[in-house]
């Protein structure tokens, strides 16, 4: 199983390289994932192989504490994330710019790292992205208690055996997460990205929010933050768009990816 | 190579990933899914396609095989599918080393 040290981290990281070159991206594309029971394989299932079978080369890693990574008890704040996939590129020896498709805190991450090391970054895919994760770790906090008191109130054994290995299993997982880490502290330490540093970025971004997602409300504040960036707004989709409008986006990326490669190739 | 060899790696991979204790009263056949009968995870089946294409190298192509696929098409796959495609194209790619 391909995994890398970073950041004193040991990463789980999947490259995907096409089998065929075409009009190749000069850039990989690295994919970074959301957090609590996502990982990798939310992109694997839907972007990623389509991506690399265009003939750009593909990154996928778990954050740490996701997926097949490792889980240290402590670093699960943005900056942490960022100083995380710092390290991935630097031991991959990736130097030059990246495309950096982040979907959920995977955003956040994205914009962290873009006003951080903005030569590092040739553009951005925002999906369903938040521009600050104020008031998330509160909302894991409830969540976490409301699963706790639901399985207070039965009979656990035989609630994680009806919901089987890989529901079981996830649970754990996340449990372990927020139970065993400083996960949730580490989130309500996190400061917002200053608006003035975001209006710095000049790399080209393309944002996508579902009309019902629960943070669509970024997507209406883009102006004020990311002036260059061009909008989507998918139609009758939650915050769930990777899994609810694949397709859509699909096309969106893979377009996206194709015109950000034209602009590079004379 | 025959579905039956390839079928032989697989199951090894697949008992690696999910545990031989828990793969203890399974029967991992063609018609196995990876969803409703092993219950895998979906990182798991990243990590499947991962050993898949470290054991067979070039001569199979993963990201070819997926790249059409909705998620649907992915989540619902059989163990026989991925079979049948790996000694779909070994055949092939072997077949290819003996014409030249």
């Amino acid at each position: 199983m391909p995994e890398i040290i970073a950041n004193g981290v040991r990463l789980h990281v999947q490259r995907l390289t096409p089998s065929h070159r075409s009009r190749t991206p000069a850039q990989p594309v690295v994919f970074i994932h959301g957090l609590g029971m996502d990982n990798m394989s939310s992109y694997y299932y839907t972007l990623a192989n389509p991506v690399a079978q265009t003939g750009a080369e593909v990154i996928m890693y778990d954050l740490r504490g996701h997926g097949l990574s490792e889980r240290p008890q402590a670093g699960y704040g943005v900056a942490d994330s960022v100083a995380d996939l710092a390290a991935l590129l630097d031991a991959l020896e990736v130097d030059g710019p990246v495309h950096l498709v982040g979907n959920s805190y995977g955003g956040t991450v994205a914009l962290g790292f873009a006003v951080t090391y903005p030569h590092r970054v040739a553009s951005m895919v925002l999906i369903e992205a938040h521009f600050t994760v104020a008031g998330w770790a509160e909302q894991v906090a409830a969540e976490r208690d409301r699963i706790g008191s639901d399985a207070a109130g039965g009979d656990l054994r035989s609630w994680l055996e009806q919901l089987g290995r890989k529901v079981t299993r996830l649970l754990a997982m996340a449990d372990d997460l927020i139970n065993r880490t400083t996960f949730l502290d580490d989130l309500k330490a996190v400061q917002p990205i200053p608006m003035s540093r975001l209006r710095t970025l000049t790399c080209p971004v393309r944002a996508i929010y579902g009309e019902h997602s629960d943070v669509v409300d970024y997507a209406r504040e883009l102006d004020a933050y990311l002036p260059h960036c061009e909008l989507t707004v998918l139609a009758g989709c939650g915050h769930s768009v990777l899994m609810d409008a694949t397709a859509a986006l699909r096309e969106i990326v893979l377009d996206w990816l194709a015109i950000q490669a034209s602009v590079i190739t004379p | 190579m025959t579905p039956d060899q390839v079928l032989a790696d697989v199951r090894v991979m697949l008992i690696d990933i999910i545990g031989a204790e828990y793969a203890l009263g399974l029967d991992i056949s063609m018609a196995t899914t990876f969803e409703a009968d092993l219950e895998l995870e979906s990182i798991e089946f990243v990590k499947l396609s991962a050993m898949l294409t470290e054991h067979y190298g070039n001569r199979i192509d993963f990201v070819g095989f997926l790249a059409d696929k909705s998620l649907n098409e992915i989540i619902d796959m059989t163990v026989g599918e991925v079979v049948t495609y790996i000694a779909g194209r070994i055949d092939a790619t072997t077949a290819v080393t003996v014409d030249a």
